[in-house]
């Protein structure tokens, strides 16, 4: 997704994005990138952990709420794009920037793949005949179609504008809380929810798994680093959108779990295949309708599912397409920035000579996300790959080996944001910060004031043990995520060599200029001062302190 | 978009909206405590908490607003 972005070439010639987005405009970008995840991550969850969904929601949002106070923070103290890789390269150095980055990378070509995937299961509502579990192979040339198309329209530089952007996710705002409204007013039972929780509590491997995937719900907190980058004082706008997105984010997702537990149905549930009554949650969590969960349950709510059974699965797909789109032009902008910084090949950073895009890239990582297309869909596309997978990996369906990944990557770049955050408090505490997450301990550290965030430390350990049932509980992802790593990071290690770069440790950086640059550039001239002056009482002191040595 | 998002008529939208999150909040609050969940409500405690923090969030951006 990409808000409007316009190059202005400045006096130096160099092309800068020109900040253009309001609060508003800030809040719909973050939210057309994480507020689709819901229309995905609902499915998965409900089918891995049952009636403890959202159990599984609440803990995996108690995580996200600590990641995006972090993001907020950092967002609004270095309103630079580049997100989670750009924290981590400053605060743990180049190559745990690399790892961040890489991880993100990963994300970002899933992202494509598995919204694409989910906007195609949500118009099989519509038109069963692009239905996964009916027409397999339909499905598939439709998702192969979109990722192509998507990057095409990339390369020739169309992109939807941010009016787009803004009204859709207005348009689904207003449709998710009128869904709720009518959910938890004329079907909710809190004694149906209790009832399901006692009786189809899952096992503790099913949980971890379940709360694994539930972190896919809240993944795209990039694009809160990414506003900042376009924002007019992101200092002050960012931190009053960023909350009012995760508390949207956070109630959407604990709503839709809790409905889907909980709520008696206007219109009776189907059978299932062998003829018997089954709960809504296994009805939403099962292979034919996990992928498009948000719109079945929509159908259900009383009186308003019966208008909602036509809009949500359009809504729902092109926000879904919004999100895919929004992974081709991530990854090739990530690209092109590590690419900047020396932590991939300059290849990375050539444009188009005619539509001046970053054409290389964004081929590279839509090639990656077919590949990883091809990998999810082998199964439902030939019975012998069936066969396989369910001998190799426990027979885990296309779309759950996506979510596997996605989960892994968002786990491995988060952890590394936590430990950056808290690196950069002690590293660099003269940068202003017009937002800090809360609960923070003042320490003395060499001579000056910093203050430990204990909600980083709690936030990190949130996302360690997510990383954890990630690798506990997903037999593909636990071989597919950390083999994405070890091969990038040998691929930077040769790289760095070859270019006769430090291969571990990182190269020098002027972080004061940077930081100088970061903050004229954002408007934010107040903050600018403020750091000029706190950067000149550590050198006096530093200088008082040689003199007296 | 723009226009309409910067104009009176949508921070009063907001002010409906934050209200009817409030009462949303309260509703669930009160249903999951009187539907006899104990811990099994948990989750719905928090949902409700959350959407009366989301109502608190839009009544101040709405005085912000008219403070302006």
């Amino acid at each position: 997704m990409a808000a409007n972005v316009s190059v202005q070439n400045s006096a130096s010639e160099r092309p800068s994005l020109r900040r253009a987005v309001t609060p508003w405009g800030s809040f719909s970008w973050g939210y057309s990138d994480v507020g689709a995840d819901i229309f995905v991550g609902l499915g998965l969850v409900l089918g891995a952990a049952a009636g403890a969904s959202n159990v599984a929601f609440l803990f995996a949002g108690i995580v996200y709420v600590c990641i995006g106070l972090a993001y907020t923070e950092l967002a609004a103290t270095y309103p630079v794009a580049g997100g989670g890789q750009y924290f981590v390269f400053r605060g743990l150095g180049d190559i745990f920037g690399f790892i961040a980055g890489w991880s993100v990378l990963l994300d970002f070509t899933i992202d494509i793949v598995l919204f694409a995937w989910s906007c195609v299961d949500y118009l099989s509502k519509l038109l069963p005949v692009i239905a996964f579990t009916q027409h397999p192979w339909t499905h598939f040339f439709f998702v192969f179609g979109l990722i192509a198309g998507l990057a095409v329209l990339n390369i020739v530089g169309v992109r939807e504008s941010s009016a787009f952007n803004e009204l859709v996710s207005g348009l689904d705002i207003v449709s998710e809380t009128t869904i709720l409204f009518f959910g938890f007013f004329f079907a909710f039972h809190p004694e149906t929810l209790v009832h399901t929780m006692q009786t189809a509590w899952p096992t503790s491997f099913q949980l971890m798994n379940g709360v694994s995937l539930a972190i896919i719900s809240f993944v795209g907190l990039e694009s809160i680093s990414q506003a900042a980058q376009e924002t007019q004082r992101p200092a002050s706008v960012i931190p009053r959108t960023s909350i009012s997105l995760i508390l949207t984010i956070l109630i959407f997702a604990l709503a839709y779990s809790n409905l889907a537990l909980g709520m008696q149905t206007a219109t009776p549930i189907p059978h299932d295949a062998h003829g018997h009554v089954q709960p809504l949650w296994h009805y939403l969590g099962n292979e034919e309708n996990n992928g498009a969960a948000v719109a079945v349950l929509a159908s259900l709510v009383p009186y308003w599912g019966i208008l909602a059974a036509f809009y949500v699965p359009v809504l729902g797909a092109i926000l879904l397409l919004i999100s895919s789109n929004s992974g081709v032009f991530g990854s090739s902008r990530i690209a092109y920035a590590m690419s900047g910084t020396q932590l991939l090949p300059s290849i990375f950073q050539r444009v188009h000579p005619r539509y001046r895009t970053p054409a290389i890239s964004i081929a590279f990582f839509c090639g990656v996300a077919v590949l990883e297309l091809i990998f999810a869909a082998l199964p439902s596309l030939h019975p012998a790959f069936k066969a396989l997978y369910a001998r190799l990996f426990r027979g885990e369906d296309g779309i759950t080996f996506l979510g596997d990944l996605y989960a892994f990557g968002a786990a491995a770049s988060y952890s590394l944001v936590f430990l950056a955050l808290i690196a950069l408090r002690f590293k660099d505490p003269q940068s202003p910060r017009r937002f800090k997450m809360p609960l923070n301990i003042p320490l003395t550290y060499r001579g000056g004031r910093v203050e430990f965030p204990v909600t980083a430390v709690i936030g990190f350990l949130g996302i360690a043990s997510i990383l954890s049932f990630v690798m506990i509980t997903h037999q593909l992802g636990r071989i597919a995520g950390p083999t994405w790593i070890v091969f990038g990071v040998l691929g930077y290690l040769l790289y760095r060599a070859r270019k006769q770069l430090p291969v571990l440790r990182s190269q020098p950086h002027d972080w004061r200029k940077a930081q100088i640059n970061i903050l004229q550039q954002a408007g934010e001239l107040d903050m600018m001062d403020e750091y000029l002056a706190n950067v000149k009482a550590l050198d006096e002191r530093k200088a008082k302190e040689r003199t007296v040595t | 978009m723009r226009r309409l998002v910067r104009s009176p008529g949508y921070a009063r939208a907001r002010l409906v909206t934050g209200t009817l999150f409030a009462a949303l909040g309260a509703v669930v609050i009160v249903r999951t405590a009187a539907g006899g969940a104990g811990w099994s409500g948990f989750s719905g405690y928090v949902l409700g908490l959350a959407m009366i923090a989301l109502a608190v969030w839009r009544f101040r951006e709405y005085f912000g607003f008219v403070r302006k």
